[in-house]
């Protein structure tokens, strides 16, 4: 009882009083016609509205530069990136080469708030391509991109997942967000041989390391 | 076994004492001001449309809004006591009061009256404490800073207990507790460089204890909805909404934190300027990674303008100069015509610019009208302003995330990628 009384003996003090007393750092309650105390040490030497007055903000932001290389020490792959685009029928462009990635050009660049999308081949009609091993990339893995500025930026696996290419999640793979992450994504399944094609694709997410 | 030690008797003191607090902090202590008519929201009322039937994704935006409104007046809170400005702290009390409310309205929705109700007594414990630690500084006095941290330390695990309760499990104790810990770092830590005049710190502190709690909010929610109903939040239109409220949100909670230094030529102008044109500079790299660079370019040149007409704004009204005030007004209002256009344009009219026109107008009304105020000591007008212009814009980051998400949706590639020939199909079948 001696502690609840002494608390609100304290809190009384402290509501009626306490309030009006200047801390170290503040000036005391404001002359009546003064401007509010917004913060601590408004003095005579601050003159209201004086920094304000040159006041202009930024007009600049960071660039991130493009990206001109993968490198993911745990598959052995180090590949320079290619540009792609969106084609006229509306699917993405490949890279050219099976042992190259490619880069989603028209969506964010790496590090950029937003899903940047690498793309690579599994392999080729002759062997295996830049993302033969990607299927096999475990959460917690590493991938490095090096970009333009000399900058690298480390993204960290977090989910494999392989879904049909009919069933293809744009969504979720290209979906315009404000996280900086990275999709890497190959072929999967099973062949068809009718259509030369693999009936599915493997997507890796990763985020910042 | 906290509850046994001496100091426990307390807790029921500070209940009292709490309801107290919420008595005379909630008695009308300042004159009712003449109000410019209340400028017309973006679109239908945000809180009534909640109220209606919220949607669980709804309801997780509303957490982080709270949670990240929360820092915001706690910190305010700390400030005004810090400086001994009573009127202030009061007002700022009440905010934080009302804030507190809302949060435990939303719980309850969530986990039921009597979870909501434990939680509400915990937080309003958690707020008393950290009043007490701002008088500590104010003071001077080491032995309430350490009592106090004493205090919140207990309250931080109570509160991760609380969660990890009521998420049965889903949140961890380590995540829970680590989390409480870190948004309680932010306030005192915010609090002591403010008292030590390390503005750019405390101002720094304060910009990342906004982000931690409105991130926090995200985490919590996923973990008190149902699975079911957190999957939705992992949508990429609702990561959108989320982020892109954030930052329009943060860009509410900063740019009158600096009209305010600027009403009063306090000394922490410059830093909380420069916290502002953090968030001038991220909303223009989000612009970017949506829009490209050239647009980006363009929305913060405007931005910036209108930013800077505010803060001109207030600096006259300071200077009690009307000519400046009206200039910085009709340039306002020329901008929100301007950087509606752009916004229609870049979202190929999927946002009209009349109607943004109408919504920008609000939004500059609400900002300027706080200036006004907060310049007359007007604190509960302030704190009114503060609160609409908060829900205004989480209204317009809905409007925008949705345009903004449509737009990037309609040209990103369809299907699935052709990666493969089958050189090895015998192998790649095979994992």
């Amino acid at each position: 009882m001696p502690a609840r009384a002494a608390l609100l003996v304290a809190l009384a003090v402290l509501l009626t009083t306490g309030l009006a007393r200047s801390g170290p750092p503040g000036p005391g309650p404001s002359a009546p016609g003064a401007p509010a105390s917004g913060a601590p040490g408004g003095t005579a030497s601050e003159a209201p509205g004086g920094p304000a007055d040159t006041f202009r903000s930024v007009r600049t932001y960071p660039a991130v530069a493009e990206p001109v290389r993968l490198r993911i020490p745990a598959l052995g792959v180090d590949s320079d990136l290619q540009r792609l685009d969106r084609l006229a029928d509306g699917t993405v462009a490949v890279p050219g080469r099976a042992d190259r990635a490619g880069w989603f050009a028209q969506g964010p660049r790496p590090g950029q708030p937003g899903p940047a999308v690498v793309l690579g081949h599994v392999d080729s009609r002759t062997g295996p391509g830049v993302f033969f091993g990607l299927a096999r990339i475990r959460p917690g893995a590493v991938v490095h991109v090096d970009r333009a500025d000399a900058s690298t930026i480390e993204f960290r696996v977090t989910e494999v997942s392989r879904v049909p290419k009919s069933r293809f999640p744009t969504d979720l793979v290209y979906g315009p967000t404000l996280e900086p992450t990275l999709r890497l994504v190959t072929c999967g399944g099973g062949f068809d041989e009718s259509r030369r094609s693999y009936r599915d694709n493997v997507i890796v997410f990763a985020t910042p390391a | 076994m906290k509850y046994m030690r001496i100091r426990g008797n307390g807790r029921h003191g500070r209940r009292f004492a709490i309801l107290c607090l919420a008595l005379i902090v909630t008695l009308p202590t300042w004159p009712a001001t003449a109000v410019s008519p209340r400028p017309a929201p973006a679109g239908h009322d945000h809180a009534a449309a909640l109220a209606v039937a919220p949607s669980a994704g709804e309801r997780a935006l509303r957490l982080q809004a709270l949670l990240g409104q929360h820092s915001v007046l706690a910190a305010e809170f700390m400030r005004g006591r810090i400086r001994g400005d009573e009127n202030f702290a009061q007002s700022a009390n009440a905010a934080l009061g009302r804030n507190t409310d809302a949060m435990a309205q939303l719980l309850g929705e969530l986990l039921g009256a009597a979870t909501a109700k434990r939680f509400a007594e915990l937080w309003q414990e958690h707020v008393v404490e950290l009043f007490t630690y701002a008088g500590g500084l104010a003071d001077q006095d080491d032995a309430v800073l350490a009592e106090a941290r004493e205090e919140l330390i207990e309250y931080e695990e109570d509160l991760a207990g609380f969660f990890v309760g009521a998420s049965h499990g889903r949140l961890t104790t380590r995540a829970a507790g680590g989390a409480m810990r870190m948004h309680v770092d932010h306030l005192l830590d915010q609090a002591d460089a403010y008292a030590a005049r390390d503005y750019p710190a405390s101002n720094r502190l304060y910009r990342e204890s906004y982000r931690h709690t409105y991130e926090l909010g995200g985490v919590l929610a996923a973990a008190l909805l149902s699975a079911k109903d957190a999957g939705a939040l992992r949508a990429p239109i609702w990561r959108l909404r989320s982020q892109l409220g954030k930052l329009l949100a943060e860009h509410v909670v900063l740019v009158e934190d600096v009209t305010r230094a600027a009403v009063t030529g306090s000394p922490d102008f410059t830093a909380a300027g420069q916290m502002l044109n953090g968030n001038t500079r991220d909303l223009a790299t989000a612009m970017d990674s949506l829009f490209g660079a050239a647009a980006a370019r363009e929305f913060q040149s405007l931005w910036a303008h209108h930013v800077d007409q505010v803060v001109a704004y207030a600096a006259a009204t300071a200077a009690r100069d009307s000519a400046r005030r009206e200039q910085a007004r009709a340039s306002l209002h020329a901008l929100e015509g301007r950087l509606a256009a752009f916004l229609e344009g870049a979202t190929g009219k999927r946002l009209r610019s009349t109607s943004l026109t109408d919504a920008l107008l609000a939004h500059d009304q609400m900002l300027l009208r706080h200036a006004e105020a907060f310049a007359a000591k007007e604190y509960g007008t302030a704190h009114e302003m503060a609160f609409e212009t908060y829900d205004h814009m989480y209204e317009l980051a809905r409007l925008l995330s949705a345009a903004f998400g449509a737009t990037v949706a309609a040209r990103l590639p369809v299907g699935g990628v052709a990666t493969g020939d089958g050189g090895m199909a015998g192998v790649v079948a095979r994992r």
